[in-house]
């Protein structure tokens, strides 16, 4: 498969359809689960998406290493290249790295401003036009609306998108009636698109739990492949 | 215990200026080998002992690495001082090589800086037994327990605490030993005393929580330990050092002491660790390759009578001639034995032999297995294995990178001209990275080596040592050349002006290779219609082909040459004929093979507070460098990036100003990559109008 092909065919492609077109410039989107169901793998596949689409993408973490984070995307890219039996895989590969950056904070509490800060001096400072950024791994207790507020005022500024994970801590009654997220309750305002992630029986199903001002819309196309933690639609 | 059980091979592997000469210099003067301590970049110009070189003095760095011997309480100690800057890898990793075990030092303040990691992945390299020291535990922002958690985080090390301090910064005054559960203070002129008290009251809480830490992972070392752990019972300081040692030796702890080199607290602490905890060179399994018999592994006994078999590591030009460094791996050597040397196969006997403590020297008779000592005038490069006559063995090659930057140089009078050959002959006998010959072409003499700074020292080197003046050129990239296409050749070479003519015709194909290999050559013909004995001439001709291509000039790397058909004369036809087809050949095939240039790219770590960031994202991003990752922790930042070594001249004055001077970064040879087109487009035009 060439790779115009494999963009064409991706199944982010579906997603994009469920969500009227995709996330856009200038947003807020959140993947909420609980923890270990395939949040970072669900992110790091929507960036190689991005990348293989040539848009530049920034990955923020909070992990004390970032080789395991490396590690994701190889995975990921590798699994995709696999699949759809893509053509030059190591060329592709090449470029994805060039487009890719890993910003890595490492000191605890840290706080939305300092992440913006640092993100503007790669933006901006480093002439690194970022397309996207993906927030894995911020502890949604420390986030507030402002701090979200301030996030949404950056993309907008900086004309990019944001990708949010959130781990759902709560045992029982995770989601309300909706399928919200009862801890994102008091952010729901400010998260413009809200994916969730759940186990079903095989699967782990991915539903829009929110696009922007449409509410629940259980359009359920979309699955992870428990074993690879790709994104897949349902006819797989 | 045998003597040999008693001695230890050790060496200090440091991040530059975290005070690994203070600290040498310190174990010299506990050890009562030196009387006075001079301070690195003191004002009294004498300098610190270890750094034997006028130019090392002068930019208080380490550049060769000398073995000394000191003793501790009765051991022997050979201290290996290894250099600490990146671009001298070599030394560093030679060093390491014949090491049993190394101190690990670090900056109370700095923590793990991105040389610590380098320096640590060598070790990790060469399955080298470690004890961590944080150094400078008196410095303003010193935070030792910071510094054991990077240990953990950074370096993935099972780093355990075996002391605490007693008090930090301007409060430094000693430390308190975990396994004994005693203060020690460090009194008198140069802290010469040391004194064992009651813990301070108001460390023992936190005293007694590290040792539990510390049994907890011990625990997992020894059984019996474990026991007694669990069953809250008093364990024994014996079974302690047991489990310690166990763990070290095996790389399965890492023990973390400290103090302040600099301020004379816990070096004599130190020492008794290395004794302690590091292995004597019998506990360490080494191997040798049998020549003979296709390369075979021969583990090496620990004892003197065996056979002996000996590395030589390291070549010094003193002042009474050239002076080789040699770990005993086996066997014992005495004044007047005959060895033999593996690479040149040839005998020579052992003239004088000495130990060597920095500058001066000790002349002995004989020497054990395990020992580290020197040679007189022994004709031999750095890496030769010597053994009994009779005997054909080699210590395992040494991983030598190839060199990724050159210069041209050039003497400025005749006396100039003299002295630079014979620098040049000795630099690259003791320096397998560094190598420089004669372009055919220009007929420049070139330099070839691991980076700017490398290549800088030796010139400076020649200038004081030798009294060699030279002229520099610029730096030169070496850079590569392969192909991204299949392509097909078919040429016939013909020629015939009288006498007896050339003729010989190949057909066949050249495509790139898909792992990292060179050349190979692959003969798919049948029914002879190359006869066979053309053939070796026709891979001849390939090989000459790809040693220069066409587009700059520089080698090709990763082709595939496979040839399906050809056409012989049974009269014209001869090894020379094929060989010219062979080179027009791939000339033909080249072409449309969509050659490419490649340049070496490196791995760039910058490291800075975080203020300056987008300085430093800017600066790598402007030298067509991509940013890996980028780590913040508090007001630090470590930025990793892949930058095109061409691309990198000229840094460090570039950081410093961009930074104030308060980003440091440090670089090492990564890959080869693609050149841009645009700038590949430029290569070849600069190169073509050369020509």
């Amino acid at each position: 498969m060439v790779k115009s092909e494999l963009i064409q065919r991706s199944p982010l492609r579906i997603l994009e359809k469920s969500i009227n077109g995709g996330l856009g410039k200038g947003n807020i989107a959140f993947v909420a689960s609980k923890k270990g169901v395939g949040k970072t793998a669900c992110l790091v596949h929507i960036a190689t998406d991005k990348l293989i689409r040539e848009r530049n993408v920034i990955h923020v973490s909070f992990a004390k290493r970032t080789d395991h984070i490396i590690r994701w995307y190889e995975d990921i890219f590798n699994e995709i290249a696999k699949k759809r039996n893509l053509e030059n895989p190591l060329a592709i590969h090449d470029e994805i790295i060039r487009n890719r950056v890993i910003m890595n904070f490492n000191q605890r509490n840290i706080d939305i401003s300092q992440i913006l800060k640092s993100l503007d001096a790669m933006i901006v400072g480093g002439n690194f036009k970022a397309d996207a950024v993906i927030i894995d791994g911020f502890e949604i207790e420390q986030m507030s609306l402002e701090g979200l507020k301030k996030i949404k005022e950056f993309a907008q500024k900086l004309n990019l998108e944001v990708w949010v994970s959130a781990s759902l801590k709560k045992n029982d009654l995770t989601f309300d009636e909706n399928g919200l997220p009862y801890e994102l309750a008091d952010l729901l305002d400010a998260i413009d698109v809200l994916i969730t992630l759940k186990y079903d029986e095989q699967n782990i199903r991915m539903d829009i739990a929110k696009d922007r001002d449409d509410g629940a819309f259980h359009d359920r196309h979309l699955f992870l492949d428990p074993k690879t933690l790709l994104i897949i639609d349902s006819e797989f | 215990m045998s003597l040999e059980k008693k001695l230890r091979n050790i060496g200090i592997s440091a991040h530059i200026d975290s005070g690994k000469t203070t600290l040498s210099e310190r174990i010299l003067l506990y050890s009562n080998k030196i009387h006075a301590i001079h301070e690195v970049r003191g004002k009294d110009g004498v300098g610190a002992t270890m750094d034997s070189m006028e130019l090392e003095k002068e930019r208080g760095i380490t550049i060769a690495s000398a073995a000394t011997n000191v003793q501790w309480k009765g051991t022997p100690i050979n201290l290996i001082d290894t250099p600490g800057h990146v671009d001298f890898t070599v030394e560093v990793e030679r060093a390491l090589r014949v090491l049993d075990g190394a101190v690990l030092v670090l900056c109370s303040v700095g923590g793990v800086q991105s040389q610590s990691i380098t320096v640590d992945r060598q070790l990790k390299r060469y399955n080298v037994p470690r004890l961590a020291f944080i150094n400078k535990c008196d410095r303003t922002g010193a935070n030792p327990y910071k510094v054991k958690e990077q240990l953990v985080d950074k370096l993935g090390l099972n780093a355990v605490l075996a002391q605490i301090p007693i008090g930090l910064e301007d409060k430094h005054l000693g430390v308190v030993d975990l396994v004994k559960m005693r203060a020690v203070y460090f009194e008198g002129d140069d802290g010469l005393i040391v004194e064992e008290r009651d813990i301070p009251a108001e460390l023992k809480t936190e005293a007694q929580a590290k040792r539990e830490e510390l049994l907890d992972a011990l625990s997992m070392i020894s059984d019996e330990l474990a026991e007694l752990f669990l069953a809250e019972k008093e364990i024994p300081e014996k079974l302690i050092n047991a489990a310690l040692r166990k763990g070290v030796i095996a790389r399965e702890i890492v023990p973390v002491f400290m103090g302040s080199a600099y301020k004379n607290k816990g070096v004599q602490t130190l020492l008794d660790a290395v004794v302690n905890y590091l292995p004597a060179p019998e506990d360490v399994e080494n191997f040798v390759l049998d020549l003979d018999d296709n390369e075979k592994e021969i583990p090496l006994k620990s004892d003197p009578a065996a056979p002996p078999v000996l590395l030589a590591f390291k070549l010094e030009d003193g002042q009474y001639g050239q002076l080789t460094y040699i770990r005993i791996y086996q066997g014992s050597i005495k004044k007047g034995d005959e060895l033999y040397n593996t690479r040149t196969r040839k005998k020579f006997k052992v003239g004088r032999l000495i130990r060597m403590h920095s500058n001066n020297m000790e002349d002995i008779s004989d020497a054990d297995c395990g020992d580290i000592v020197a040679l007189f005038g022994i004709d031999c490069v750095s890496g030769d294995t010597f053994t009994r006559p009779g005997l054909n063995y080699s210590l395992t090659s040494m991983y030598v990178p190839e060199p990724v930057i050159s210069l041209s140089i050039e003497a400025v009078d005749k006396k100039s001209s003299d002295n630079m050959s014979k620098a040049l002959n000795r630099f690259s006998r003791e320096d397998p990275t560094f190598r420089s010959y004669v372009d055919d072409e220009s007929n420049q003499t070139i330099i070839q080596g691991m980076g700017e700074l490398h290549l800088d020292v030796y010139v400076e080197r020649m200038k004081r040592e030798y009294k060699a003046i030279v002229k520099t050129g610029m730096p030169q990239v070496a850079y590569r050349e392969a192909i991204s296409k299949k392509a097909d050749f078919d040429y016939t070479h013909k020629k015939q002006s009288g006498g007896s003519g050339q003729y010989g015709k190949i057909v066949g194909y050249i495509e790139p290779l898909s792992a990292e290999g060179l050349y190979e050559f692959v003969n798919e013909i049948k029914g002879g219609k190359i006869p066979t004995e053309y053939i070796p001439a026709c891979d001849k001709g390939f090989k000459t082909a790809v040693k220069k291509g066409t587009l700059l000039g520089f080698p090709i790397v990763g082709v595939k040459v496979t040839i399906t058909d050809g056409q012989s004369h049974s009269v014209d036809s001869s090894d020379m004929a094929f060989q010219l087809a062979a080179i027009g050949a791939f000339r033909q095939a080249y072409a449309k093979a969509g050659p490419e240039i490649l340049e070496p790219v490196m791995k760039v770590t910058v490291e800075g507070p975080s203020e300056f960031q987008g300085n430093v994202f800017g600066s790598l991003n402007q030298r067509r460098g991509v940013i890996v990752s980028s780590v913040e922790d508090g007001n630090n930042s470590q930025v990793e990036a892949e930058v095109p070594l061409s691309e990198m001249f000229g840094y460090s004055t570039a950081l410093r100003s961009l930074t104030q001077g308060k980003a440091e970064f440090t670089m090492e040879f990564l890959k080869y990559g693609r050149v841009p087109k645009s700038i590949a487009e430029e290569l070849i035009r600069n190169y073509q109008e050369k020509k």
